[in-house]
């Protein structure tokens, strides 16, 4: 871990010389042809924000000193923020026309900033070449089009995985199902026999084998796939109703009443961090690209992922989905710049490096063959099962209905109360229900 | 004012019967015992709860030079191997932020504050106090109404103005009413002290032909210097605290104060780091602990009369 | 006395009469002068944005698109909100259990300080200081440290037989915990205690004693009477501030309200719907409500003062 991200630096540096070297003759005559020719050089300030940890800051702080060897005329501020303060800023910006120039985005909230105009349409900027889109899936480069206009371009990519503690099954003795079949029944027959092998952390904390995954909406919407159902209809709609909601959490609900998955309330005491990444609890569903989060906070390198289970034995139902994209405020008045800021990004093969899967395996093609994949790191994990699992993806991503992020985080709240008890799943579902009608208004 | 025990034994048994000279003298000699033994159980008691109410703050103290494993479930206020790496972490910030970024930004709102409120509620007190108009009784009667009036009710349209004029983002939403006198506390407060400053030095400057601006800058002002320094503190330290405000105003880390940094430094550091977290806790508090110090008497009386002229 | 007002009346219509006239208009122009900063923010920063709060609350305002008119929807929509419903539920109980207590122990330590030991001032100070702090982001990142899972108030708990767990994690004890909290911060009312207990009279005391009252019987019939407008003012400012409760709750439940939304305070819930998800109307409508429970709180206090608040005069 330490190794590679020292690597990194170091030929950042390399490289940083030897575009200093090459902007002192020519400057930034390379690969860009900025904006029609004219090479305009008239410093710009933008600015650029972006949702995560310490450590994405870092990458990006890197990432950012080699854009600006690359444009000294171009300075960028970057600032970031925990992923829901994030949109309470971005709203608070958009309600007053100034959003920064470049952001980071989630598909969840694509549709609601674009149906007030807020971001701007990309597709001039990647006709004249400004963005070079050659490297990318084209299907993926569908997903940032809404209405005919682009405003997003994905970075990457990731798809639900299963996460695994092998430290914690050997201690139980308790063996994973087989990945390639097993279902929801036996996932949950897994997850009560580690509880019932009654071992304990050093520290004296139960060991469990999952957290009710019933409590994370992405989930569900798998879920739905799974069974044939389209989530979101293309009107903006919901494709379920409340029963399809509490025979999903009813799926759990002897694991609750028995006290098998993970307690909830150690699970909010050690927010933000979480039973998997404690090391209490043997396994965690969630996006492929968090292994690398998982396994800076767990401490240990020995973590495996594998697939998720289904309805039915073998039929995944996986999708691709954008793990964020970069959009422009329509509000930019350097729109230029912004373009070629999210064009370095994109498609830098450095950036690439310095990132590796921690966004997400990257679109570009480029960027892709520049993250080290060297055996056992977490990079060629992550590679390595969505190469393995390339054949279950058979969805097309689900477009978010507008305010998704509001019934998003709604659908985690009522999970946590669902597993304190203090709701019911036919409560949950209404509340949800009622909170959705208000949302998508 | 204050009545002490061996003034006012001797005032109780003289009014019940004759006190010789030796009687007296007993009597004082078994009061002084008396209130000797009373003192100390005075004392212990007193001691007991203060090393109840000022534990967590002791033990957030000695946390700070804990390592973080330590922290959580240890009672004891004596650190086995003290060290100040925590409080190089919290000094190096956070979102490449430093600490004393942080530490300015709340400087700089926290006297606003005070430069604001002290002008303005002192100019409206006057108004109040001491100029006789039309409507005088009516607005005074707001002010105290806005004293009870929950800020939740203003806040939302304030917040959806400051965002068309773009000002979110900027200190002019958290400084604006403090230079508009909208804290009525402190215009109260002002009030009240100006209430009780005899009439007839401004009359006498009448007189000699003062206007308002000259009685009110050359006379009260001086004579306000307990209740200015009571608001400054007040504003200071509220200022210092303020957690609200900030939150929804501020976005940008750079612009933060501390309360909004502490918060970010918690949410922000994936693994539970207490020792950093307590001792840039303990360096935010440290000013306001440091007024503390220093004006504790103005504050306590400041308090004290607020309270009985409510 | 007669005379000098018949003389004023003859003498008004005269000759001084646009002289005074023109100082009481001068005397009015001075009064608005000097009251303009309060009444530009009186106007600009309470009495507009309320006006505005009570239109928004009967729209639907999300910031981006105008305002459109529901009518009384947002209301109908609160009552059924089982989180609104939570969230007063937990702030009633806050104020209703944490006010009591908390001016119990007030009342307390002033009365044990109310006498002339030497160290006082000190007492005073150390008592007072909680109060100065306790609403910090820093003091609610602490109790949070000392309520947590394996800390030390969990440790103590478990000697004490209490069962295991930390105080953060469970909905049936982060109220307590807050509530706890707010007591700590006893010092503020406990110095107007004081100052009320230096004002009664000590020859009433006295007096007692000779009757042959005991000290219930002088706490009784002396005490909380001559206390009672002090008690009156620290009743109505507590209530008041226990529905403003923001900074520590949101701290210790890292910004959710939970966990099961037990710590899901008034203030917190508004600040959700405002400005997280943007409700601008419902925020309002809730705002609103609380603003007709706070005068209707005041309201009651101030018209049944009478029955149970002696100003002094009247009492003995």
């Amino acid at each position: 871990m330490k190794r590679s991200v020292l690597t990194a630096t170091g030929m950042a540096v390399v490289a940083a010389l030897g575009l200093a070297a090459c902007s002192g003759s020519g400057n930034g005559g390379d690969a860009a042809p900025s904006a029609g020719g004219t090479a305009d050089t008239t410093p710009v300030t933008l600015n650029f924000t972006w949702w995560g940890n310490d450590d994405r800051a870092a990458r990006y702080n890197e990432a950012l000193e080699l854009f600006n060897e690359e444009y000294p005329h171009i300075t960028v501020n970057g600032t970031f923020a925990a992923f829901p303060d994030y949109w309470t800023q971005r709203s608070t910006e958009a309600a007053g026309r100034n959003l920064p120039d470049v952001m980071q985005f989630d598909l969840s909230y694509l549709r609601e900033f674009n149906q007030s105009g807020q971001l701007l349409d990309l597709q001039e900027h990647i006709d004249s070449g400004a963005i070079d889109l050659s490297g990318f899936d084209e299907t993926l480069v569908e997903s940032g089009v809404l209405d005919g206009k682009t405003i997003g371009i994905p970075t990457s990519t990731n798809t639900l995985g299963m996460f695994v503690n092998p430290n914690l099954l050997e201690q139980t003795g308790v063996e994973f199902p087989d990945a390639e079949t097993y279902t929801y029944d036996e996932y949950n027959e897994f997850i009560a026999s580690v509880a019932a092998a009654g071992q304990s952390t050093a520290e004296g904390y139960q060991i469990y084998g999952a957290g009710d995954y019933t409590a994370t909406f992405w989930f569900f919407v798998q879920y739905l796939l799974q069974k044939g159902i389209t989530p979101f209809e293309e009107d903006g709609t919901l494709g379920f109703d409340e029963d399809d909601v509490v025979e999903y959490l009813e799926m759990t609900a002897d694991l609750r009443a028995n006290k098998a998955v993970y307690p909830v309330e150690r699970g909010v005491a050690l927010k933000p961090l979480g039973g998997f990444t404690v090391n209490e609890s043997a396994s965690e569903i969630s996006w492929d690209n968090f292994l690398a989060g998982y396994v800076a906070d767990s401490g240990t390198e020995n973590i495996e992922i594998t697939q998720i289970p289904s309805v039915e034995p073998g039929e995944k139902a996986l999708f691709f989905k954008p793990s964020m994209l970069y959009s422009i405020g329509a509000n930019t008045e350097h729109p230029e710049a912004a373009a070629t800021l999210v064009n370095f990004l994109l498609t830098d093969p450095e950036v690439g490096r310095i990132f590796g899967t921690s966004k997400g395996v990257p679109a570009d093609e480029e960027q892709r063959a520049a993250v080290e994949t060297e055996e056992g790191s977490v990079d060629a994990k992550v590679i390595a099962y969505e190469e393995a699992v390339a054949e279950e993806v058979t969805e097309t991503t689900p477009i978010p209905v507008k305010g998704f992020g509001t019934i998003e985080a709604k659908w985690l709240e009522l999970g946590e109360n669902l597993n304190y008890g203090t709701i019911t799943p036919e409560q949950f579902a209404s509340e949800w229900f009622a909170e959705a009608e208000m949302a998508t208004m | 004012m204050s009545t002490t025990a061996p003034a006012t034994s001797p005032a109780t048994s003289g009014r019940q019967g004759l006190p010789t000279a030796e009687h007296s003298a007993a009597l004082r000699r078994r009061n002084q015992g008396r209130s000797r033994a009373r003192s100390v159980v005075f004392h212990v008691i007193s001691l007991a709860v203060v090393a109840v109410i000022l534990y967590p703050a002791v033990w957030m103290f000695v946390s700070t030079l804990k390592p973080s494993s330590e922290i959580i479930g240890s009672v004891s206020i004596i650190p086995t191997d003290p060290s100040l790496a925590n409080f190089t972490k919290a000094l190096a910030g956070i979102a490449g932020v430093s600490f004393w970024q942080f530490f300015m930004n709340s400087l700089v709102l926290a006297v606003g504050s005070v430069v604001g409120i002290t002008l303005s509620c002192s100019v409206s007190a006057y108004a109040f106090a001491r100029i006789d108009f039309p409507g005088r009784g009516l607005f005074f009667t707001l002010m105290i109404g806005t004293l009870l009036l929950p800020f939740h009710v203003v806040i939302i349209p304030q917040y959806i103005v400051f965002n068309q004029l773009g000002l979110v983002g900027t200190y002019v939403p958290l400084l604006i009413g403090k230079f508009l006198a909208a804290e009525a506390f402190f215009v109260f407060l002002m009030v009240q002290f100006m209430r009780n400053l005899p009439r007839e030095l401004d009359e006498a400057a009448r007189i000699d032909g003062a206007g308002h601006v000259r009685i009110f800058t050359s006379i009260m002002l001086p004579l306000m210097k307990p209740a200015l320094v009571t608001s400054s503190i007040f504003a200071f330290i509220w200022s210092w605290n303020d957690f609200f405000g900030p939150l929804i105003y501020l976005s940008s880390p750079d612009t933060f104060p501390l309360p909004l940094a502490l918060r970010l430094f918690v949410d922000q550091t994936t693994v539970s780091d207490y020792g950093a977290q307590m001792a840039m806790a303990v360096l935010a508090l440290l000013p306001v602990l440091l007024f503390f110090l220093v004006f504790q008497r103005y504050l306590v009386q400041g308090v004290a009369t607020q309270g009985l002229k409510g | 006395m007669t005379l000098t007002a018949e003389a004023r009346a003859t003498r008004t219509p005269a000759s001084p009469s646009p002289m005074r006239r023109r100082r009481k208009a001068a005397e009015t122009r001075a009064g608005y002068a000097f009251l303009a900063p309060w009444l530009l923010g009186f106007v600009l920063l309470t009495a507009g944005p309320m006006i505005a709060s009570l239109y928004l609350a009967f729209t639907n305002y999300n910031l981006f698109t105008s305002p459109e008119w529901v009518g009384i929807e947002n209301f109908q929509r609160l009552f059924q909100d089982p989180n609104y419903i939570q969230a007063w539920k937990v702030t009633a109980l806050y104020a209703l259990i944490g006010t009591p207590l908390k001016l119990v122990s007030a009342l307390a330590v002033a009365m044990l300080l109310n006498n002339s030991h030497r160290g006082q001032g000190f007492y005073r100070s150390a008592f007072y200081a909680p109060s100065l702090i306790g609403a910090s982001v820093s003091i609610a990142i602490v109790w949070k440290a000392m309520f947590i899972d394996n800390g030390i108030v969990d440790r103590a708990g478990q000697t004490l037989g209490l069962p295991a767990g930390g105080w953060v994690g469970d909905p049936g004890r982060t109220l307590p915990m807050l509530i706890l909290l707010t007591i700590w911060q006893f010092g503020a009312p406990m110095v107007i205690f004081l100052a009320g207990l230096k004002q009664i009279p000590t020859e009433l005391y006295e007096a007692a004693s000779v009757d042959g009252a005991g000290p219930v019987r002088k706490f009784l019939k002396i005490t909380l009477p001559m206390l009672s407008p002090v008690l009156f003012f620290n009743l109505l400012l507590e209530t008041i501030h226990a529905f403003q409760i923001f900074a520590s709750a949101f701290i210790i439940s890292s910004g959710t309200g939970g966990p099961a939304r037990s710590t899901l305070f008034y203030t917190l819930y508004l600040y959700f719907r405002g400005f997280r998800d943007f409700q601008m109307g419902y925020a309002s409508a809730m705002a609103w409500v609380l603003v007709l429970v706070v005068g209707a709180i005041s309201f009651v206090m101030f018209r049944t003062q009478n029955r149970w608040v002696h100003y002094s005069g009247e009492s003995k």
